[in-house]
This record gives C-alpha cells, structure tokens and sequence, in this order.
C-alpha cells in the first residue's frame, strides 16, 4: 500500500513538474507556428515576427500576471486595462505639465525622468488597487462590480487630465526596439529579439511568479481561493491578503501602464482600452479557473503568447484581422473545455 | 481522570438577526475529557463551535482559557492560545497539497533572506507533515499529494490529524465521523482517545450518538439555543440520548432514581 502511494507520489511530482496544461499550451504554440509558417510561406518564422509578437506580449503580460493572482484567489480585476490608460497619462502630465518637460529630451538623456515616470505609473496603479481593495474589503462589494465601477472612473479620470488627447513627452525608443548580440551580422543571423522593456517585464513576471508558486504570498492566494473559509479557520487575515492582490494587480498594471508610454512616446488616453478582455482571456488559456484555487504563471506566460503569436500569424497569412475577436473567444472556450475535460478525468 | 477545568463557557449569546442561535449557554472542559455535544440541528452547535473557536464574536457572554478570560476577534487568537477546531464544512483548502494543509497558517521558510521574503521550505514541511501526522495515528497519504485528490476519509484524517497535532490545550471537533465508513470512523475515534490520552481537552459534536456514548466522558444537550442537560455519559442510553435531544424528556430516568 505505501508501495503504491509512493509510486503515486511521483507521478504526481512529474505532473506537477510539466503540468497538464502547460505542456499542451506548449504545443499549441508549436502548432500554431507551423501551421502560419506553411501558410504565409515560411515569412513568419523569423526573428523580427517573434520580436513583434513579444513587443505584443511584452504590453499585456503584467496585466496577464496580475489577473492571475486575482483570479487564482477567486476574484476577478475589471480595472487593469483603464489602470494603464490612467497611469500612462499621469507620468505623461506629470512629466510634460507640471516638470515643463517636451519630447525634445530623447535617448538616454531621457533615462532619468523615465525612471521617475514608471515610478509615477506604479504609484497611479496602487492608488487604483488600493481602492479595489476598499471597495471589496470595506464596502464589501463583489469584485466584478468593484473593479468594473474602477474600469471606469479610470478611463474617465485618464480622458479629463490628458484632455482627450495623447501628452507627448520625453521618450526613448530605443528601450522598446529589440537588442541584438553584438558581432553577429543581423543579415546572417538575427538576434535582436528582445527589447529591454520586454526583459524587464519577463524579470517581473519570473519575480512574481516565484512568489505565487514559492512563497507564503502565494500560498495564501491559492488558499483564498480555494477555500477562503479554511483559511480563515487556519489563521489567515482574509481582508490583508486580498487587499495585497489587488495591490499587486493595481501596481503591475501601472507599470504596464509605463510600458505604453515607453512604447507610444506619449501618455495616451485610450492605450489601455479593451486590455483587460485580454488579460482575462490569457490568464484563462493559461489554465487558471475563475472559480478560484487554480492557475499557475507559466500558463499565463504561454497564454498571452498564444493570444499574439494568433493574433500576429493571422496578419501575416493574410486573414483579415477582423477575425482577430473571433479566434480569440474560440481559444477562450477551448481552454475552458480542456480545463472541464481535465476535471473530470482527475476527479475520482 | 479528568484533570482542571481548562475551557470555561459562562453564559454565552448569539444571534443572528432576529434569531437567538444560542441563549445563555454555560460549560466547563476539563483536560484529558472529552465532552460530546448534542443537540438537533439548529440547536445552536455550530455556533456553540463558531464562538469557542473565535470564528465568531459573542453578543454576550465570557470565556475562560486556563481560568483566565479571553476575548477572540479571530480564529487566529484561538488557534495561537491552543485551541484547534475541525470545522464541519472541510476545514481543508481542496487544491492545496496536504503538507500546505497541515501548516497553513503556520509556514516554515527556507534559511535566509528568501526566508524572510516568504519563501516555503516545502521539502521540510512535507516531511514533518508526514512524521506529525503519523504521530497521531494517521496512514497518511502522500504529503504533497493534493486533498481535491483524497478520499473523503482520507480527508478526514488530515483535518483531524493536522487539529490534534497542533492543538495545545483544547481540540473542538465539528461532526468529525460525518459521511466515514465504519472503519475509518473507528480510526477518527481512535484519534480522539489518543487526544485525551495526550491530556488535551476534547469537544465532540455529533450527530452519530453510538459514537458519542463510545468516546465520550460526558454529554451536554442542547436544545433551541439553550444546555438542556450536563451529566456523565454512562447515565446516557441510546434511548434517553434521543429523548432529551428532541425534548421528550427533561430529566435522566436515573436522575429521578437517585432522587
């Protein structure tokens, strides 16, 4: 009987290891870059495609990150994609109404106020996390609902400061252009695939990563989410934890937020539109459950590649992008179909 | 065999809106006692429970641990002063691993400063886990196995595990034989006699009255909110239980003898 358990046991380490989920999402992309490749003769398989899908990748993965949190504790964050439009504008005001500051400072020059606008940014996310938190915590209102009513104050209050329109400020584009490995002819071998916006954002996101699935952080989101009751009983300030979650989404998404003024130049009004859709989608791809307790980062990490490696094999093959919204809902249903699938057959 | 009063209830009320849920109640735990705890549903256990293991603030009423009054705002207070509950409803988290089970709330962390960011030394948690609950009496699954993947027994097993492994002073167990087979309510009654054995002060709700005059050092009943009846077990039957829990009988037919 321990005989077979033990067996068991390490069988268990070797799924846990790979994941169900995460290798099949692996494949998926495998399949999916095949099967663009064939279809727009072989042009997408290259480095410029990828670095594109990563810029991509690179604007929505915090956002991504933060939802799963959020989702994994059993809540859902409406709020992230107006959280970037909001805290783009507001490092962009800052820097260009109140520091008089004009996008004639470029390049490394720009660097340090740059350092101050992603401060400024995160700062902006906190502030709208926080009153996620206030609303759920205190007001106790349902998450839907108090991030939904936050979606919208933010959007609002981004359009009044800026305006309407983008504020152009002090930029460097170079941040955001992919870096290659000296010495080597990019006409050879191209090896410009990331940016550094794009690292840093894989930084944050391994960085958040290990304390979901590592640290005590991450424990207690899991726990919320599965059995909030449980972890109250064990101890855990229910109220605190969640309040950090939302922190959390609300920061990450403010530095997001600084990734699209990096990317645009410009704090703009409406960058954030329509993010946080993909962000629920990719964390959802990504294996996580809205019912809370489930989902793990490297799904959502291969799930917000799959949403961009999609969305870009779709331009290149030449399917008009109006299908774009389309594909997107079948992978959201596919994901959820395989998630019921895979319930079942491990339900005993 | 029963040593000093060491859980003192004095008076206790709750209610839910208009509803008294509990209405004045009053009991004393001993170590090394197990105390049953009957009555039909809605008489006012699990909020009995709720309030002795700070899950919920009384309206009224006062609590003593080790003949000094405390206040619980939080189970946390509760749990940290030595009293642990298995609540009816798993008190586990279905998608974590037994090891996080057991030490939920309780973490070790690797050395260092990853320690003090929060990182888990999983490997010695699984372990200890494994080594604590073996202690008790449990043929523990595989630690870092899942609960969602056990056995309604074998969950069992681990809340109960886990509640009497760490419980200091008193351990409230909820309807612990709920929904086992016999066997595996054997072992959880096993687990009880080992609490006591281990001088822990021992509260046992059910509903399973066979279980509750086989592990049981004395009975309390409660009925509509209110102790009906306090008195030794062995003046219990099957029968008298039942009759006093629905309230046909107010007096033990051993009681009126004595008289």
């Amino acid at each position: 009987m321990t005989d077979s358990k033990q067996t068991l046991s390490v069988m268990d380490r070797a799924r846990s290891l790979v994941g169900n989920q995460t290798s099949l999402l692996i494949l998926v992309m495998i399949v999916l870059s095949i099967v663009f490749t064939a279809f727009s003769n072989g042009t997408f398989l290259s480095t410029g495609v990828f670095a594109n899908i990563l810029t991509d990748w690179g604007g929505y993965i915090l956002l991504a990150v933060g939802q799963t949190l959020v989702v994994i504790s059993g809540g859902i964050d409406l709020s992230v994609g107006s959280t970037v439009s909001l805290s783009s504008v507001v490092a962009g005001f800052v820097m260009v109404k109140v520091l008089g500051l004009t996008a004639e400072l470029k390049g490394v020059d720009a660097w340090g106020v740059l350092f101050l606008a992603a401060l400024i940014s995160i700062a902006t996310g906190l502030v709208v996390g926080a009153i996620n938190a206030v609303l759920i915590n205190v007001l106790k209102i349902v998450p839907f609902i108090a991030t939904l009513s936050t979606f919208g104050a933010a959007a609002g209050l981004a359009i009044i400061i800026s305006g309407g329109m983008p504020m152009q400020g002090p930029s460097d584009f170079s941040l955001i252009n992919p870096v290659r490995i000296p010495g080597i002819d990019p006409l050879v071998f191209d090896t410009g695939l990331f940016s550094p916006m794009v690292l840093i954002m894989i930084i944050v996101t391994i960085v958040v990563g290990l304390f979901l699935h590592k640290a005590r952080f991450g424990l207690y989101t899991y726990a919320i989410g599965s059995n909030a009751f449980a972890a109250r009983a064990a101890g855990i300030n229910v109220k605190k934890h969640t309040a950090k979650i939302y922190l959390v989404s609300g920061a990450l998404s403010g530095l997001a937020g600084f990734y699209a003024y990096v990317r645009l130049g410009s704090g703009s009004p409406s960058s954030g539109t329509g993010m946080e859709l993909y962000a629920i989608a990719a964390t959802v791809i990504g294996g996580a459950s809205l019912m809370g307790g489930i989902g793990r980062m490297w799904g959502t990490a291969l799930g917000t590649l799959i949403l961009f490696t999609v969305q870009s094999g779709l331009l290149m093959t030449g399917v008009a992008t109006d299908w774009k919204q389309i594909i997107v809902a079948i992978l959201i249903a596919a994901a959820v179909a395989v998630q019921t699938l895979q319930k079942k057959n491990g339900a005993r | 065999m029963a040593g000093e009063v060491i859980y003192e209830v004095k008076n206790v009320s709750k209610r839910y809106g208009s509803v008294v849920a509990l209405d004045g109640a009053s009991l004393k735990l001993h170590a090394g006692e197990v105390l049953g705890l009957v009555g039909d549903n809605g008489a006012g256990k699990s909020t009995l429970v709720k309030v002795l293991s700070g899950a919920h603030d009384a309206d009224g009423g006062e609590l003593f641990l080790d003949g000094k009054e405390v206040r619980w705002h939080d189970p946390r207070q509760a749990l940290d002063a030595g009293i642990e509950t298995l609540y009816q409803e798993s008190g586990l988290a279905p998608h974590l691993t037994v090891s996080q089970n057991v030490f939920l709330g309780r973490e070790k962390f690797v050395k260092g400063l990853l320690g003090k960011l929060g990182f888990l030394a999983r490997k010695q948690m699984e372990e200890e886990a494994h080594h604590d609950l073996e202690a008790v009496g449990i043929a523990v699954p595989a630690s870092n196995r899942s609960v969602s993947q056990l056995s309604g027994g074998q969950r069992q097993a681990v809340a109960i595990g886990r509640a009497v492994s760490w419980a200091k002073k008193v351990i409230i167990l909820d309807e612990p034989t709920n929904h086992l087979g016999a066997r595996q309510a054997g072992e959880v009654l096993q687990i009880v006699k080992a609490a006591k054995a281990k001088g822990l002060g021992v509260i046992f709700i059910s509903h399973t009255l066979p279980h509750v005059l086989e592990v049981t050092d004395r009975v309390v009943v409660l009925r509509l909110g209110k102790i009906v009846k306090d008195a030794p077990t062995h003046l219990f039957d099957g029968d008298t239980l039942v009759a006093m829990i629905t309230g046909t009988i107010t007096e033990l037919p051993s009681e009126k003898k004595s008289q």
